[in-house]
């Protein structure tokens, strides 16, 4: 038992050590402790989102990232689910001015939404949203009853039809429960960006920390004029688009 | 009285092997070798580690998922990781859960099913596809 104190007490020491040569240093250090620092619960000071600008992204790009989430997580090979039961995380959506029949092409995916209807709704807790404002389903606690399904404006969740086996290690999944797209919670955890945003390769999709006001995606949003969709719902999604 | 002796001695040595001493019979590739090695993992002691960790998962399910606390301390990936076994012929894993595997030998001596592998990956990772 001691020993276990020892070890939690240097642990402690170490990373406040880690701390106080973070700021000393530079900022470069300050992200590096901040991807090693999984042993704090996140907080509230930053709120993940994600803005994606749809006159850059090409079409071929969106299909990229529908597919790079699915290398991730490792939803998309169900093979006994059927049209509208199958899992999608991210979907390519196509919307179109009517008065002028221009189309342009946008992944959706889960919004992250600060007011989530889907929590809201849920009976057991299980939809949840995290301090720092990325949306999750407990699946310890989904019962799949899918309220959360139509409690979502963006038809953003999949419940998962079949039995399903050789899951991705940090994304596990099964049947009987309801799953969406998770911000890539484990890699935003280790301090890096979403598998979906990692697969474009110019700034067409940013993600970062709304609230930090030196992040790219902060300044961006500053200087360019973006939307969100469904904003009459007043839910404050993460997740922004321009060009739409 | 020499019978009673016997007695003893059978229960006492099935006793032994329901906890799996000397060695648990499954431990895994990588448990195993770090025992071989001497080096001890379970710091707290086995016992504590054999009846606590229904609650050091679950409390660390809770961490991970709600709060992103993401340390190697009562990962349910680590466990599966660590005590895989691998079948020598094909050089494959077991799932940890097969039947006599490391996570069943003593669930199905107490009758306990766990769904967590619905879910949870049953070998260890195999990088991201
Ligand atoms: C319906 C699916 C599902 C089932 C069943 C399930 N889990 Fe999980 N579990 C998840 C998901 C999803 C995560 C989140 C993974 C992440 O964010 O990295 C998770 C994460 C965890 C974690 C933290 C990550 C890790 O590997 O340490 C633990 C511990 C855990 N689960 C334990 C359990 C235990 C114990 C059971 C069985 C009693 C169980 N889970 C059953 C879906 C499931
Ligand atoms: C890095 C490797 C490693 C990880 C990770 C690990 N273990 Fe172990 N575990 C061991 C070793 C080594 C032993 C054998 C200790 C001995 O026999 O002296 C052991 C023994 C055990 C035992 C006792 C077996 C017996 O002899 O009855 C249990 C129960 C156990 N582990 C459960 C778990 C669980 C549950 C997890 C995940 C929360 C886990 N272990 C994670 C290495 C590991
Ligand atoms: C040394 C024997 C032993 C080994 C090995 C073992 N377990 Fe257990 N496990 C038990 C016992 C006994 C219980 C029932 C405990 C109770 O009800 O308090 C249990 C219960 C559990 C539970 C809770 C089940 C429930 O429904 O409450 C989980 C989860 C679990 N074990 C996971 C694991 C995993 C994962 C492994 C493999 C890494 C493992 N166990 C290996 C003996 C063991």
């Amino acid at each position: 038992m001691s020993k276990t104190l020892n070890r939690r007490d240097f642990i402690k020491t170490s990373s406040a050590t880690a701390v106080g040569v973070a700021t000393i240093a530079s900022g470069i250090t300050l992200t590096t402790f901040a991807a090693n620092a999984n042993e704090n619960p996140v907080t509230n000071a930053k709120r993940w989102g994600m803005l994606i600008d749809t006159n850059k992204l090409t079409e071929v790009e969106i299909d990229g990232m529908v597919s790079a989430c699915q290398q991730e997580n490792g939803w998309g090979g169900e093979v006994h689910s059927t049209g509208d039961q199958k899992p999608t995380w991210v979907k390519k959506l196509k919307v179109k001015d009517k008065a002028t029949g221009r189309i342009t092409s946008l992944p959706l995916m889960c919004q992250h939404c600060e007011e989530p209807p889907c929590v809201d709704v849920c009976p057991t807790n299980a939809s949840m949203k995290r301090e720092d404002g990325i949306v999750l389903v407990d699946k310890h606690l989904c019962i799949g009853c899918r309220y959360c399904m139509m409690a979502c404006p963006y038809d953003a969740r999949s419940f998962v039809h079949e039995d399903l086996t050789d899951q991705r290690e940090h994304m596990p999944r099964g049947k009987g429960t309801v799953e969406s797209c998770t911000l890539c919670v484990h890699r935003v955890d280790k301090g890096e960006t979403p598998a979906c945003a990692a697969s474009v390769n110019s700034d067409a999709v940013i993600f970062g920390d709304l609230y930090d006001a030196t992040s790219k995606i902060n300044q961006t949003l500053k200087k360019v004029q973006s939307t969100q969709i469904r904003a009459d719902l007043n839910l404050n999604t993460g997740v922004r688009y321009s060009g739409i | 009285m020499y019978r009673l002796v016997t007695v003893l001695m059978v229960l006492l040595v099935g006793n032994v092997f329901a906890h799996g001493h000397p060695g648990h019979p499954n431990l895994g590739e990588e448990a195993s070798s770090i025992k071989a090695s001497g080096k001890i993992f379970h710091t707290d002691g086995l016992s504590v580690i054999r009846m606590m960790h229904p609650e050091f998962l679950n409390h660390k399910r809770d961490k991970t998922l709600r709060e992103g606390v993401r340390t190697k301390e009562g990962s349910l990936k680590g466990c599966v990781n660590c005590h895989a076994n691998k079948d020598k012929k094909t050089n494959q894993y077991y799932s940890v859960n097969d039947k006599d595997q490391f996570c069943s030998t003593c669930h199905q001596k107490v009758s306990v099913s766990v769904d967590c592998f619905s879910c949870h990956r049953t070998t260890p990772r195999k990088g991201t596809k």
